[in-house]
């Protein structure tokens, strides 16, 4: 009854305050205002007027509605479009039949982000928002602002409730005999804004001034304001324990600064001069630093960082000759969704969340955010996954293409099941994305549902009114044990919903699409100044970023109810899929469906407007392609094409140095297949050293070639070499994974297509350059055994000298020489 | 709310609201480059304590261009600019993009092109209503590319050039907003577009 709203948020499904129209969580929920709203469809145009509930008694202001008001009453909010948005007031109607009772003033302004009154009056026509805002057994009035010299403090009004007359409410400061009250009238005090000092005294307090979780939003959100240091300091400063207790525990990795930990090292001397008070602070604090070493110890044995950066960086594990690769169309959607959902949440629930702020995200390159950053990648690993199985077979015909298709749109499906809304995104963003929406055909030669269930799933991420069904699906299922709730027009969602009703025993967590998150938190960053005009630290603005925080961390909570068991095989296929940039993408498509003979899904433009394009857009490319590159999406490829040009004996060395920045910033999203072969070489390392290893030829050349080799796959690099060479003098080299099981067609053609070649793989051989000259390889061998792993395992892919290399050929070539220009710039 | 002000302030837009066409405005740009800034700039005269990114109807507002009411519904992905995959998703609903880079980023005025070819591509035309917009201007001992350093990259793809700045007191912030409106009225709309936007008109006509 004491606790505040702020104490009902970490604890409770969605805590005391929540836009949405339905909480299956609130028992206290009225009777909707039904059909007759048409609230329930998710994309819901229809609603009108903002309407607010209030689910438990509430006081008037004195202006209407006094005393409490029955459940089942709407609140209608409407603006004096003069007045600033805290001065409004709350109509209250009862409802039905919509009579008005009065009006009230909203509860505390601080609260609004998550339950915040449109800001529209009444004649803007789109202000439709409903809110469900449930008051929970005590109302706020705001008293007014209370300044000092070091701090302004909002002063609310709190009625508190007592259901048990006689046991002495823990938050009243009242020390009048009270046992014969129902309720009174208590003040609270939320500091708005303050010197960084009267901040951290704060913390402190123990007065009931304070709401509960002070210290959460603080430690929270410190990092956008000053530092550790500072706060330590002044911590010290106020002897207060407790604070650095719960700081401690809940951020070791603000602590965790090697080899001195000055601030460890700074509260130890403060324990040691207040003994005995502070003996638990001390035992906690030695404690932590015995942990910290034992983390240093790890991270500095390369043997056992590779070993446990394994799981980190799902690294290929060595494969299986007698397990042929996985297909595509043998992994089933669910196993699909599972195993994205699996990794998904793996990653999700790493991210720290205090990186998402705007003050932190927004530095990406200069701080570390790279738990949000590894998302991101994770994101776009997905989308391109999709892009490439789309467009990868151009000798498809539309209706076998559209197959897959459908295969997408049910894998998102199954992740809409599963209440993954990162993968979800990621696939819609990969079937929306350019290169793949534009084959017309494909698209036509979708079934009709699949073609409905795709709209229904893209529905969800509209951008209309500011991400709203996005938000609004997340607040109704972000804790819910499963997914249940879909708007009325999502026919096929519905359906298959209850045919696998009988799942619903099986509990699924919830992960959020994270940009919504970040752009929130970065328009709070941009939008609300960091200090008042009086120079105090606003740490309202704090309060906004922990409520995106908070969800951010109860849906982190939620994610741990996935229990989705590991699937190397489907991993190996993930990471193995090829990565288009996006001028092979597009290049793939126009292969597909030729430019102008068909145009974007949906539209329909002429064909004269067409043909002219078609030339316009096709220069376009040439000129923009080097610009292209610089893309965020093909920046990782950069590693890969660095690696290439170095020369054969300092690569080794470069390898391993890429391996390191390959591995903290966990890029897979582009060239997934040299990713592989990066993470692959650190493990295998690892593996070695491990355990000992009955190959001779490995044993001979431990240091410069083990990288590259292991028992059950080597790593090869080849070069190409080609009549028309126009690289002369670099040797541009590409990484290939060759298994114990692979012939030489095989490896010619993964060579070709790392080489972006096209052709016959006859008309290509491939040779070993050893330190006496080239080997060939066999025509048709298990190249594995044939090649010779007492050298370096570098290779030259040549045409037959009776072969002619056809233009595409050419076309493939001076590609590459540009990537190599770019390199040198 | 802001928006309603600040209309309010000038003139009262008309009571029919319903029947304002509406035009979708995208902002793009590399990350860093002011895009949020400049967005809320436009939506609130004043930087408000209570500002909340999170609801409804934050970056809709009324505006009178050229002595014609319309809604502006802007769309700015800031802070998901790594999401590279997502950008093409909503770079199809837009009527008309702000290309934004700031001038103390050269890298953010490079990869303008890049932003104005994905756009072109996903719009499937040779031209497409857009204005580059030079932020950060304010930071004049910052700056790294010159007005005619921007003005050349404006011809070059043949769209209009402006300077502006988020910075208080702001400049060419509305003007920016209001161009692309008159930019998107001067050009001729698809049949896609008209479609479109006649339907999203019909839609404010069923809320009313």
């Amino acid at each position: 009854m004491s606790g505040s709203l702020w104490g009902t948020w970490g604890r409770s499904s969605w805590g005391g305050l929540r836009r949405s129209g339905r909480r299956g969580s609130t028992g206290t929920l009225p009777p909707r205002r039904g059909s007759a709203d048409g609230a329930d469809s998710t994309d819901g145009p229809t609603r009108a007027r903002s309407v607010w509930y209030v689910s438990a008694p509430t006081e008037g202001d004195g202006s209407g509605a006094d005393g409490t008001v029955d459940s089942g009453v709407w609140l209608n909010e409407r603006h004096d479009p003069c007045e600033k948005r805290g001065m409004s007031r709350w109509y209250v109607y009862q409802s039905p039949p919509m009579e008005l009772l009065g009006t009230v003033l909203p509860p505390r302004p601080a609260l609004w982000p998550t339950c915040g009154p449109p800001c529209g009056e009444r004649d803007r026509g789109h202000s439709s928002e409903r809110v469900c805002l449930c008051l929970q057994q005590q109302s706020w009035r705001l008293w007014g602002d209370e300044k000092s010299d070091d701090a302004v403090c909002s002063v609310y009004l709190k009625k508190v409730r007592y259901h048990h007359p006689g046991r002495t409410p823990g938050d009243s400061d009242s020390d009048d005999e009270i046992s014969h009250l129902e309720w009174e009238t208590v003040r609270v005090r939320l500091i708005k804004a303050g010197t960084l000092e009267r901040l951290v005294a704060s913390l402190g307090s123990h007065s009931g001034e304070l709401d509960a979780t002070y210290i959460t939003i603080f430690l929270a959100t410190y990092r956008s304001f000053t530092s550790a240091r500072a706060v330590v300091d002044l911590i010290i400063e106020r002897s207060l324990r407790l604070a650095i207790m719960v700081w401690l525990d809940s951020y070791p990795a603000d602590f965790q600064d090697h080899p001195e930990y000055p601030l460890m090292q700074r509260i130890l001397e403060f324990c040691r001069t207040y003994r005995p008070e502070t003996s638990e602070l001390e035992n906690k604090v030695t404690h932590k630093l015995e942990k910290f070493e034992k983390e240093e110890e790890i991270k500095a044995s390369p043997m056992l960082q590779r070993i446990l950066s394994t799981e980190e960086v799902r690294c290929l594990s060595p494969v299986q000759s007698d397990v042929p690769p996985l297909t595509f169309h043998e992994i089933s959607e669910r196993r699909f969704a599972e195993q994205l959902t699996r990794m998904d949440a793996d990653l999700f629930r790493k991210v720290i969340p205090h990186q998402c702020l705007g003050s932190i995200w927004s530095k990406r390159k200069g701080v570390d955010a790279s738990s949000v950053a590894a998302t991101v990648d994770q994101f776009n690993a997905v989308s391109f996954c999709v892009i490439s199985t789309m467009l990868m077979d151009t000798t498809l015909r539309h209706s076998q293409r559209a197959k897959l298709l459908a295969k997408w749109v049910d894998i998102a499906q199954e992740l809409r099941m599963l209440k993954n809304f990162s993968s979800l995104k990621a696939i819609i963003s990969g079937l929306q994305s350019n290169p793949v929406y534009r084959l017309k055909q494909t698209w036509l030669a979708l079934p009709r549902d699949k073609s409905e269930l795709f709209d229904e799933l893209a529905r969800i991420f509209s951008d209309a009114n500011n991400m709203f069904n996005q938000r609004e699906l997340l607040m109704k299922e972000g804790t819910a044990k499963h997914a249940e709730a879909f708007g009325e027009n999502d026919k096929h969602l519905q359906k298959h919903l209850s045919r696998s009703g009988s799942n619903h025993t099986v509990n699924h967590g919830t992960i959020p699409y994270l940009g919504t998150f970040l752009t929130d938190l970065m328009y709070i960053h941009a939008g609300i100044p960091d200090y008042t005009a009086d120079g105090l630290i606003n740490f309202d603005k704090r309060r906004k970023e922990f409520e995106i925080l908070a969800q951010i961390k109860l849906l982190q909570g939620a994610s741990n109810a996935y229990n989705i068991a590991r699937d190397r095989p489907f991993e190996r296929w993930f990471d193995a899929v090829l990565v288009l940039d996006d001028k092979e993408a597009y290049e793939l498509s126009y292969q597909i469906e030729p430019h102008g003979s068909t145009s974007s899904h949906g539209s329909s433009s002429g064909s004269s407007r067409d043909k002219i394009m078609r030339k316009k857009v096709a220069l376009g490319h040439k000129k923009h392609d080097s610009l292209a590159s610089t893309s965020s999406s093909s920046s990782s490829q950069f590693f890969g094409e660095m690696d290439s040009v170095s020369s054969p004996n300092e690569s080794s060395a470069s390898f391993e140095r890429h391996a390191s920045v390959m591995s903290t910033s966990s890029s897979s999203s582009s060239v997934p297949s040299l990713d592989a072969s990066v993470t692959s070489s650190a493990t295998n390392q690892s593996q070695q050293s491990a355990r000992k290893t009955p190959d001779s030829a490995l044993q001979q050349k431990p240091d410069a070639g083990s990288p590259y080799i292991t028992p059950d796959f080597y790593i090869i690099r080849v070069t190409i070499r080609t009549s028309a060479h126009e690289t002369e003098g670099i040797n541009l080299y590409k990484s290939i994974m060759l298994s114990n099981s692979e012939r030489t067609p095989q490896v010619i053609r993964n060579a070709m297509i790392k080489h972006d070649v096209e052709g016959n793989t006859d008309d290509y051989v491939l040779a070993q350059l050893l330190p006496d000259g080239e080997k060939v390889v066999p025509a048709n061998c298990n190249v594995y055994y044939a090649i010779n792993t007492a050298h370096d395992l570098n290779f030259v892919l040549r045409p037959k000298k009776d072969a002619a290399s056809s233009d595409t050929h050419r076309l493939k070539e001076s590609k590459s020489k540009r990537k190599l220009l770019m390199l040198h710039k | 709310m802001a928006g309603g002000q600040r209309a309010g302030a000038m003139s009262k837009p008309p009571a029919a609201s319903g029947n304002l066409t509406t035009y979708k405005l995208v902002v793009v740009g590399d990350g860093g480059v002011g895009k949020s800034a400049l967005t809320i700039q436009f939506f609130q005269k004043l930087f408000v304590t209570d500002y909340d990114p999170t609801i409804e109807d934050s970056y809709i507002q009324h505006c009178e261009v050229d002595a014609q009411w319309c809604i502006m519904d802007v769309l700015d992905t800031a802070g998901q600019e790594e999401f590279s995959a997502m950008r093409e998703q909503y770079m199809r609903t837009g009527d008309g993009f702000l290309l934004v880079y700031s001038v103390t980023d050269k890298q953010s005025y490079a990869n303008i092109q890049h932003f104005h070819t994905q756009i072109l591509r996903v719009k499937d035309r040779d031209s497409y209503p857009m204005l580059l917009v030079a932020n950060k201007v304010d930071l004049v001992h910052l700056r790294k590319v010159t007005e005619e350093q921007g003005r050349d990259l404006a011809a070059k793809l043949a769209i209009p050039y402006i300077e502006t700045s988020a910075k208080d007191p702001p400049l060419n912030v509305d003007a920016a907003f209001h161009e692309v409106v008159r930019i998107i009225r001067t050009s001729p709309p698809s049949d896609q577009d008209r479609k479109r936007r006649r339907r999203r008109r019909g839609r404010q006509c069923a809320l009313m």
